[in-house]
């Protein structure tokens, strides 16, 4: 069973859910303290501004839920009477749920924000780095991952979604960067994940471009070159902290018409830059999409309406997701086997006495009931390793093949 | 069962695609779901049996008059777009296609069959003309369809607050390439129909080119055509200038259609 112990914006002031945050440095130690101090027998941390969450696996619920929310107040040296207002207890069914509605940011403060999905995802990455994360929790995390978090709010996130709206595909695109603040960075960063080639421009100081272009594994270029450079672009980001435009739209129409034959092929302007860096009046070039700020915010109120109206879809995708996850750790479960086997094995045994009475003849109360104890003490004896071992070894969880297998060996 | 009876059953499955596309415009974002796609199979196979059917009844290939022609115009574009889909995933394109395929059914049911028995239409260049000319028209159709889907997408993105099409609507970039695609298969397709009528036309009357309305502005949109695949083809020419010469060829395409259909009530070389 899945035990889930936390704190949201929903239920507690934000000085409280920072005294009990998760530094990153910390959270293998914590996950392995976590294991032991709560008796678990999986364990995984999700600690963002908005929410502390423990989940973890365990047979006994209610001793687990009460030893996780100790923990959690000693990690932090918080008294737990004190925390105890402010948190929430979820078991199976339930925990799943949450689980799910959380990395589909139906939780979230900002409904549909998308960092949530990378946080979740991180958490889980960081359970499994440090070995506390086994069958069960790694079903909740598969399931988790697919097909939640599309839409997006953040800004750079909301530049990589329309490049993907014009282009389609990233893969060798060209971006170029203009100036090497964090925003660009942020951004681009995005573009190359999806497969585009980063140049960066630097001014004066050269090196810092030298250094981004590296982290990005692209090349920099100097700043003179912004031409040639922007004529073989596809996407530009400009953030100088310039005081004034550093591309005209002279040098936007002299990029469209140095593409040759080609310059048709759409240019998508990012400015990220205050005050602005690209001549605003650019953006009534044909082919030309420039987006600066104030437009990438209100795409990402648009994308944000437009994931509130999906939320119903999402809810119904969660419900889904929470009954499949339910059958599949019920298939896994060895009650049923342990009850079939011992049914089978009681039937046997009676079967056998009936046959054998023919040879005894009638027997007294006290032979019977003797005849009985013998036959059950053998059938006991025979399944007590099994029953035992099977339900050791259930706790780590079977795989669906391992179930078969044992079924397979015990005639079942 | 008569032919008209298989396309008011395919009326209805169309009926269900169309409705069902435009539904889940309005509520979701995937557009075609494995439902759809199968009412239109259905549909399909139906709206071909009553071609079949057609052709017996008719006594020759089923595409002169307005009943007949709307539908095998509804029944190509219908292929096109399954061969398209299959291709390319790209669902909006059903935004378009649901809607013209039902409507040219429903013209097709509510108009009467034409009749006739001039001997011309015995030509065994009729199902081969009709065929490669309806295809072609398809298949521009297809590339009017995208060049639509392309300027409103290009909207979407210049109004810096896009609204529900912005997510259902492909990338500029698929927009164009597929537009350049429909378009290059389409030429071929109405360059073999312009030569194939002409082969008609002389083996019926003993000449290529009789110069009435209907040819000239079929050579009209063939030389467009010409225009917008070289453009392509020798400076790469894309985007918007050739969305919106798609969408205009395409125009001068039903121009011809209508002019044939309606006006004259027979297809190409019949007279």
């Amino acid at each position: 069973m899945i035990v889930l112990v936390g704190l949201s914006h929903r239920t507690s002031p934000l000085p409280v859910r920072e005294s009990l945050a998760f530094a990153k440095e910390r959270l293998a130690e914590a996950l392995q303290r976590m294991r032991q101090e709560a008796a678990v027998s999986e364990a995984m941390i999700l600690s963002t501004c908005n929410r502390v969450e423990l989940y973890a696996r365990s047979d006994e619920t209610t001793g687990s839920g009460t030893r996780l929310e100790e923990f959690l107040c000693a990690f932090h040296g918080r008294p737990l009477p004190e925390i105890a207002p402010y948190l929430y207890r979820l078991t199976g069914a339930d925990a799943v749920r949450h689980a799910f509605r959380v990395a589909a940011s139906l939780e979230s403060m900002v409904i549909g924000e998308p960092q949530i999905l990378g946080q979740v995802k991180e958490a889980y990455q960081t359970a499994q780095d440090a070995g506390t994360l086994g069958s069960a929790l790694n079903a909740l995390r598969n399931r988790t991952e697919t097909g939640i978090g599309e839409n997006a709010v953040s800004v750079s996130y909301v530049a990589v979604e329309l490049a993907r709206k014009i282009f389609g595909e990233l893969r060798d695109k060209n971006v170029l960067l203009v100036g090497a603040g964090k925003m660009s960075l942020l951004a681009a960063r995005h573009l190359v994940r999806s497969g585009a080639r980063a140049t960066v421009l630097g001014g004066r100081t050269f090196e810092k471009a030298e250094e981004l272009a590296a982290a990005l594994g692209g090349r920099a270029a100097p700043l003179e070159s912004l031409r040639s450079e922007l004529a073989a672009a596809d996407i530009v980001i400009s953030g100088t902290g310039a005081p004034g435009i550093v591309i005209r739209r002279e040098d936007v129409e002299h990029a469209r018409a140095a593409r040759g034959g080609r310059y048709q092929r759409p240019l998508f302007l990012i400015d990220i830059a205050v005050p602005r860096d690209i001549d605003p009046t650019a953006r009534r070039l044909e082919g030309i999409f420039l987006y600066d700020l104030d437009d990438l915010r209100s795409v990402a109120e648009a994308n944000l309406r437009e994931r509130q109206r999906e939320a119903a879809a999402a809810e119904a995708l969660v419900d889904r997701e929470v009954r499949e996850f339910l059958e599949w750790q019920k298939s896994l479960d060895v009650v049923p086997i342990l009850i079939e086997l011992r049914e089978r094995a009681d039937e046997i045994r009676r079967r056998e006495i009936e046959r054998a009475r023919k040879h005894l003849g009638t027997l007294t109360p006290e032979q019977e009931a003797a005849l009985d104890a013998a036959t059950s003490a053998i059938v006991n004896k025979l399944l007590h390793p099994p029953t035992v071992h099977l339900k050791e070894i259930a706790r780590n969880g079977f795989a669906p093949e391992q179930v078969a297998l044992i079924r397979k060996l015990l005639g079942l | 069962m008569p032919s008209h009876v298989y396309l008011l059953f395919t009326l209805a499955f169309y009926a269900v695609g169309a409705l069902h596309v435009l539904l889940q415009a309005l509520t979701r974002r995937k557009l075609l779901t494995s439902w759809t796609v199968t009412a239109t199979l259905i549909g399909f196979a139906l709206h071909t049996a009553s071609l079949a059917q057609r052709w017996t009844e008719a006594g020759h290939f089923p595409a002169v008059g307005l009943h007949d022609v709307s539908s095998f115009l509804g029944w190509a574009i219908v292929l096109v777009f399954l061969m398209t889909y299959t291709r390319t995933r790209v669902e909006a394109l059903g935004l378009v296609v649901y809607p013209v395929a039902f409507a040219l059914v429903l013209v097709s049911n509510m108009t009467p069959a034409a009749e006739s028995d001039d001997p011309i239409l015995k030509s065994f260049f009729l199902p081969i003309h009709a065929t490669l000319a309806f295809l072609g028209y398809a298949a521009l159709f297809v590339a009017f369809a995208m060049g639509l889907l392309y300027l409103v997408q290009e909207r979407e993105l210049k109004s810096r607050s896009p609204r529900r099409l912005y997510y259902i609507l492909p990338s500029l970039e698929r927009c164009d390439s597929i537009g350049g695609r429909s378009v290059e298969v389409g030429f071929g397709f109405l360059t073999l129909a312009i030569v194939t009528g002409m082969l008609w036309s002389y083996r019926a009357r003993g000449v290529y080119w009789t110069g009435d309305a209907k040819e000239w502005t079929a050579i009209i949109a063939w030389v467009l055509y010409v225009v917008l695949v070289l453009a392509r083809h020798r400076t790469g020419w894309g985007g918007r200038r050739a969305a919106l010469l798609g969408i205009v060829g395409f125009a001068a395409v039903v121009l011809t259609f209508v002019w044939v259909t309606v006006a004259s009530g027979v297809a190409s070389a019949a007279r």
